[in-house]
């Protein structure tokens, strides 16, 4: 019996390019392959490419984009689609931390509320969304809730607040020539790979994403499952609202709809770099880390585009075309396993 | 003859369906077609109609020899099949079902002209009194059942096979079926009726063949038969060794009872027990609640009242979570569905339901989730060397075993199983049955609900017998025969005597 299972484990067993290609990493094997030839092309055309300042510019531009779309990627992974809420949870985020920094409060009550507020607006989305809503008209409605509350709070005004403030280490700082905003993302991205590979949290994440019936007949339930992966979903929105507002010193409710990262609208940013990175969009295959690099590539070929003088137009194309190839590779990609089984 | 096959082969891989099997049927005959699952009743009749032409052997029509290579060729031939799923379309009316495709589409026609042409079809099938112009979504699906056969009937054919139509109806609703086909059957139509419930049988067919793991019987009247011959002609084969060896059991305090479990799935309550080292069958067909009380006990569907007396408490658990916390497993019988995670690998399907086991703090400990799963899976003979690779990519015996093994990770007393092997071959069959006998042998207990007769009569060592969401009756371990299941599960009224009468 066990001869012919080890027989069967060898006709069936797949080799190193087959598993790569099984694997959906197709996707990114040629993601990579891009990447170099972006690279290549950037090194050959623009001279300012290759210098460290630029590399540290691209990582800096990835780092808020990049820090979002990790925490939707929890989202994404546990099958629950994702959230159209990220930028309006950011608007209302930075009204939160500014309007408590200008009135006084310190930096890590300011810090606090608006993490309070984050945790509130996820909760509630996710709960709604465990109960069975769908996520996208729960967050569609929720974005236009949150937005709302935002700009009447802020009476739909730039709220400032005067510099020196105790948020600059984070807006503005560096540690050994590295931007504190860049540490931030480095280490979120490396403390939420390490949540989805070695925890039990994370495990459940990908079960109830791969099948979330299955999910469910083995003990692990969405309805909590979306309150948390919301929750983190919204608490890096405030964590990069509250980045941007430590930079900027002032808060708009349009700072994330506008005038923001290449396409500026950051919603559709985020979702981009979960989606360019290979992530699965119906949940159970992916990893932050894929995340991470979709982020860093999104920002590399933006940077170049810079360097070549393109205005935001084509800029904005650029992402699009990144976004359908994403999806193609993938769709292709799934076929060939398919034909596998 | 109107149609006549004979030395029909057809094999699928390595499985050979068909063994030169022969088949006929005369003019305004209805002919049943039986045998258990997997005996080859849907290979020969994909073939007769047309869904399959990768047989050898020979096929006439009225008595010219015909291949049909795609199902409206079958239809313009005169041969239509009623499928098991519907093909209505709900939203539309009655009338416009009927003539939805192929020829019988009028090129220009008003509801009205079109509600008076459906008419005769509706008659034809007993849907005198049904306005045509009403959507179908407003029919029961017994009503809808016969729509379809009304839309077949609109292209005119001699012969009609119905597969199964009515497993997934209720009393009344059959009677219906059963007397459209009587009539249609006077009307000079040949009719092929496939069906597990032997009651209908005998009821309105004219003559029976009986397939047998691909191989057909003389077809013979149906006054040659009664039940018992009929059941021992499907069966009839030795299965010594498929089973493993039943232990002398002692009874003592029951492990779990059921009190008054109510699933809503069906007709009344349901009240048993399960001793400490027993395999408990529940015996029933398609609806007959057999495996709803099971995924009730699993806490995996709803039910109206009842409790579960298990371990001194009282209770019923409300999701499959607290069934999992009370070490009760539920294992479904969809394993695509509700079963396994696809996409993930084999370890991670392992040790799913125990991540509690295998964690601290939260913190997964993968040297104690490497010695679970392997655990599991080397006594489910599940291949280690592929631990790593998707779950998906198994065949489906493997796949039972992982979806089944699974289940251990959770040191469960009560395995509750919905269907142990469907579509499962032989050899991993013997293993599963082999591995639910050494569980209950560890003084725990298995509850596993079948359709299949020979699981059932070769596994249980205590049989309750289920019949359109009622629980009928309970055979011990020295009464169980597979004529006496059968017969409790398939007409446990005494049909019989209404067939010796007729």
């Amino acid at each position: 019996m066990s001869n012919s299972l080890i027989a069967n484990a060898r006709v069936t067993g797949l080799g190193f390019v087959d598993r790569l290609v099984r694997d959906y990493s197709a996707l990114v094997v040629c993601l990579i392959g891009l990447f170099l030839v972006v690279f290549i092309v950037g090194m050959a055309t623009a001279p300012n490419f290759l210098t460290i300042f630029n590399f540290k510019t691209i990582i800096r531009d990835a780092a808020l984009v990049g820090i979002m779309a990790i925490g939707l990627t929890f989202v994404t992974l546990s099958g629950n689609f994702f959230l159209l809420s990220m930028k309006e949870t950011a608007a209302l985020c930075i009204i939160c931390f500014a309007t408590s920094m200008s009135s006084g409060y310190g930096f890590e009550i300011s810090f606090l509320l608006t993490m309070g507020v984050a945790i509130i607006a996820g909760a509630a989305q996710g709960a709604l969304i465990g109960l069975g809503g769908n996520p996208i008209v729960v967050t569609l409605g929720a974005a236009g809730l949150l937005f709302g509350l935002g700009s009447w709070w802020s009476d739909n005004l730039v709220v400032s607040f005067r510099r020196p403030h105790g948020a600059e280490w984070l807006g503005t700082g560096s540690f050994l020539g590295l931007p504190n905003i860049t540490i931030a993302f480095i280490l979120i991205a490396i403390s939420a790979e390490c949540v989805l590979r070695y925890t039990n949290f994370g495990r459940q994440v990908y079960l109830i994403g791969a099948n979330r019936a299955a999910g469910k007949a083995t003990g692990h339930e969405n309805f909590s499952m979306a309150i948390k992966v919301c929750i983190i979903a919204s608490i890096c929105s405030a964590f990069v609202a509250i980045a941007f507002s430590a930079q900027v010193s002032s808060a708009h409710v349009n700072y994330f709809s506008s005038e923001f990262g290449s396409s500026g609208d950051m919603t559709i940013m985020v979702i981009a770099t979960v989606m360019v990175g290979g992530n699965s969009i119906m949940g159970g295959f992916g990893s932050t880390l894929r995340t991470s690099l979709g982020a860093i590539f999104i920002s590399t070929v933006d940077n170049m585009m810079v360097l070549h003088g393109f205005n935001s137009g084509p800029r904005v194309l650029a992402v699009g075309l990144m976004i359908v190839f994403s999806i193609i590779v993938f769709a292709l990609v799934r076929r060939g396993s398919r034909a596998q089984e | 003859m109107i149609l006549k096959l004979s030395g029909i082969n057809r094999s699928f891989g390595a499985i050979q369906a068909l063994k030169k099997a022969d088949f006929e049927i005369g003019e305004s005959e209805v002919m049943g077609l039986v045998g258990e699952n997997g005996a080859g009743k849907s290979t020969l009749v994909k073939i007769i109609g047309g869904f399959d032409d990768g047989y050898s052997g020979e096929y006439t029509f009225d008595g010219e020899p015909v291949r049909f290579s795609n199902p409206s060729r079958a239809e313009k031939a005169g041969i239509a099949i009623a499928q098991q799923e519907l093909s209505l379309i709900p939203a539309m009316s009655v009338a416009e079902n009927i003539f939805l495709v192929g020829d019988t589409v009028p090129f220009f026609a008003t509801k009205k002209s079109l509600a008076l042409k459906a008419k005769p079809y509706l008659e034809e099938v007993g849907l005198d009194k049904v306005d045509p112009s009403i959507s179908v979504n407003r029919l029961s699906i017994g009503e809808q059942q016969l729509v379809e056969v009304a839309s077949l009937l609109a292209h005119d054919p001699r012969v009609l096979i119905l597969d199964e139509p009515t497993a997934a109806l209720g009393e009344s609703d059959s009677v219906r079926i059963l007397e459209m086909v009587e009539r249609l059957a006077t009307n000079g139509k040949s009719v092929i009726y496939v069906s597990h419930r032997l009651d209908e049988i005998f009821k309105i067919c004219h003559r029976i063949t009986v397939l047998r793991d691909g191989i057909s019987q003389e077809p013979r009247k149906v006054s040659e038969f009664n039940v018992h011959s009929l059941v021992e002609s499907m069966l009839g084969r030795e299965l010594q060794n498929m089973f493993p060896e039943r232990m002398k059991l002692t009874r003592s305090e029951p492990l779990l009872e059921v009190c008054g479990l109510w699933s809503d799935a069906t007709v009344e309550p349901f009240n048993f027990q399960v001793y400490p080292g027993e395999i408990l069958g529940l015996a029933g067909q398609l609806g007959s609640g057999s495996g709803d009380i099971l995924s009730a006990i699993g806490g995996a569907s709803g039910t109206r009242e009842g409790k579960i007396k298990y371990k001194g408490r009282e209770f019923l658990p409300k999701s499959p979570k607290e069934a999992i916390k009370a070490s009760i497993a539920y294992c479904s019988n969809d394993r695509k569905l509700d079963g396994l995670f696809l996409g993930r690998p084999i370890k991670e399907n392992l040790t799913s339901p125990a991540l509690g086991r295998i964690s601290t703090y939260g913190l997964l400990n993968q040297g104690s989730e490497e010695r679970l799963a392997f655990g599991n899976a080397e006594k489910f003979t599940v291949d280690v060397t592929r631990m790593g690779t998707e779950a998906g990519l198994l065949s489906g015996g493997n796949q039972q075993k992982v979806a089944l093994g699974k289940w251990l990770s959770i040191e469960p007393n009560i395995i509750l199983v919905n269907e142990p092997t469907r579509g499962v071959d032989v050899g991993a069959r013997a293993e599963i049955y082999g591995k639910l006998r050494e569980f209950a042998n560890e003084g725990k207990a298995v509850i596993f609900a079948s359709t299949d007769i020979q699981e059932i009569t070769g596994l249980s060592d205590r049989i309750i017998t289920f019949y359109r969401g009622m629980q009928i009756g309970e055979i011990e371990l020295k009464d169980i025969s597979a004529t006496k299941v059968l017969e409790q599960i398939t007409h446990p009224f005494g049909v019989q005597q209404e067939v010796k009468t007729a």
